[in-house]
């Protein structure tokens, strides 16, 4: 072995470099393309830097003579703090329908777990991706056509997005799951319901009440507009006084909502916090 | 009649990849212990997992309790699972459960959906489950959640789960191999005393060739997916040993 080292031609300089060829191509072509479409939009939309910082400071001002001094009188009155309440409930309806029917459209479009990859992970899939792809302000529109305005229609809009929403976590949260014991229950027979009871639930079960707080949350945030289409809350509010100019109404109102969304940010983040510390 | 009966078993895991086992035969017998040894990635794991289908075998034929097991549907690939007990390399509990749900899970291919949803199983269950439980010597930490056992006593509770199916074989896929020699020792005479008591064959991944000797009564060796040696423990020779593993001396 020794003969063949010795052996060898002169010592080659050794050399690195964290790109090679066609590796470096492929990068710095791409930064340079995104670059390019950047400018390029840019370009297209026709912005001009300086005017636009200008701006700013005449919003400022726009939003000082228009909006201040908020009517605060306007949101404690007894209706409108019913309606905050309206879209307390709406959200929470809407979260808690949506997480359930996300359960098993998460299970079915895990493709590690699914029942069937042919039949049950393409419902499942298609469920949760037509709840996504459809945004919240259009689901509220399509319903309100069909149930007419209020609460009804907001809580099935938040319920469609919801579902999409959780869906979407739960799946990626059960694609991540150890297979072994998924394995272990499958060697002894287990049906796929119950290897989902049995080796998936106890192993996403924390992240699930996570992601279903977290879910709500979002859905509190996503009421307030709903109420703007017809859904029924705060944004029902909100809409009517934009349509007769009530500024200063609208200024409050949306204090109140940056308020409220706030307050469920930190109660949701304080029960996430509390059930990951439980696990 | 044997139990198991492998003939021309080929597996690849992608239609292009490569042939993982190359055309295996064997049987085992209802007295065997029989030990498959040879280096990692000889295609040890892929093989037991052939005999209950986790794996799907590509070619060849698998007579498992009198039943050609590549034939089955899904149904009734699920009834005969539950005859054929497993015993992990990793234990593969489930970590946020109790040990006694761990054990009792042994019996799902047994209990219904609605059972299992509330997990209310059956009484004669749960009083199987303790016999079981004191046999392997985990009495004192039944509501204990799995996660909470040093490595041996979450083994036991792998074998306790595997004997809740009544199992007519047991398949081990190196059981010891996460354990410390001694703690090793002591499992495998668990393992094997319970399937004597039982009258159950084993068939038994291990790499560890000393404790293959000490407890089988048969030894396969395989190497790249080829059966290099079959038969009893008393006629293995080093020079087989060296066969076996001569992949691995690089």
């Amino acid at each position: 072995m020794t003969g063949q080292t010795t052996a060898a031609p002169q010592k080659q300089k050794l050399t690195w470099s964290r790109y090679s060829f066609p590796e470096s191509l492929w990068s710095f072509g791409t930064l340079l393309a995104v670059i390019v479409f950047l400018g390029y939009s840019l370009h297209f939309l026709n912005i001009d830097i300086l005017m636009m910082l200008g701006a700013m400071g005449k919003l400022g001002g726009v939003v000082a003579a228009r909006f201040y001094p908020p009517d605060l009188a306007y949101v404690t009155d007894p209706g409108y703090l019913a309606s905050i309440l309206d879209t307390l409930q709406m959200s929470f309806l809407g979260g808690i329908l949506g997480v359930f029917l996300a359960i098993p459209l998460a299970w079915f479009s895990a493709w590690n777990v699914s029942p069937h990859r042919k039949i049950f992970f393409p419902i499942g899939r298609l469920g949760v991706i037509s709840c996504r792809a459809i945004h919240e302000t259009i689901w509220t529109i399509l319903f309100v056509s069909i149930l007419g305005f209020g609460m009804l229609a907001g809580v099935s809009a938040l319920t469609m997005f919801c579902i999409g929403f959780a869906g979407k976590l739960f799946s990626d949260e059960i694609e991540a799951v150890d297979m072994g014991p998924v394995e272990a229950m499958r060697a002894a027979g287990a049906n796929s319901f119950q290897v989902f009871i049995f080796a998936v639930v106890p192993q996403v079960r924390v992240a699930f009440t996570g992601i279903a707080i977290y879910t709500w949350d979002v859905a509190f945030r996503a009421a307030t507009v709903v109420g703007f289409f017809g859904g029924g809350g705060m944004g029902w509010y909100l809409k009517r006084n934009v349509q007769q100019l009530e500024n200063l109404r609208v200024g409050a109102i949306i204090l109140s909502i940056i308020a409220m969304v706030l307050i469920a940010e930190f109660i949701s983040g304080w029960l996430r916090s509390a059930v990951n510390r439980a696990k | 009649m044997s139990v198991l009966s492998v003939r021309n078993l080929r597996v690849r895991y992608t239609a292009k990849g490569p042939e993982i086992l190359k055309g295996i035969d064997f049987d085992l017998e209802s007295d065997d212990f029989l030990a498959m040894i040879g280096p990692s990635g000889a295609g040890k794991s892929t093989l037991i997992r052939c005999v209950n289908r986790l794996v799907e075998p590509t070619d060849g034929q698998i007579t498992l309790l009198g039943q050609d097991v590549r034939a089955l549907n899904a149904r009734d690939l699920r009834g005969l699972r539950r005859n054929v007990g497993m015993i992990f390399q990793e234990f593969n509990l489930i970590n946020r459960m109790s040990v006694m749900d761990n054990v009792l899970s042994g019996r799902l291919g047994y209990t219904s959906n609605i059972r299992s949803l509330f997990r209310h199983f059956p009484k004669e269950d749960i009083s199987q489950a303790l016999d079981y439980l004191d046999r392997v010597g985990l009495s004192d930490h039944i509501n204990k959640r799995a996660d909470e056992l040093s490595g041996g006593q979450r083994q036991r509770v792998g074998i306790a789960r595997a004997l809740m199916q009544q199992p007519k074989l047991l398949l081990l896929d190196e059981p010891t191999s996460a354990l410390d020699p001694k703690i090793s020792r002591e499992v495998m005479a668990l393992i094997m005393g319970i399937a004597k008591e039982l009258g159950v064959p084993a068939l038994c991944n291990i790499h560890d060739v000393q404790l293959a000797k000490e407890f089988c009564n048969r030894i396969i060796g395989l190497q790249d997916g080829v059966k290099k040696f079959d038969g009893d423990t008393a006629t293995l020779r080093d020079s087989d040993l060296e066969e076996i593993y001569a992949m691995e001396v690089l």
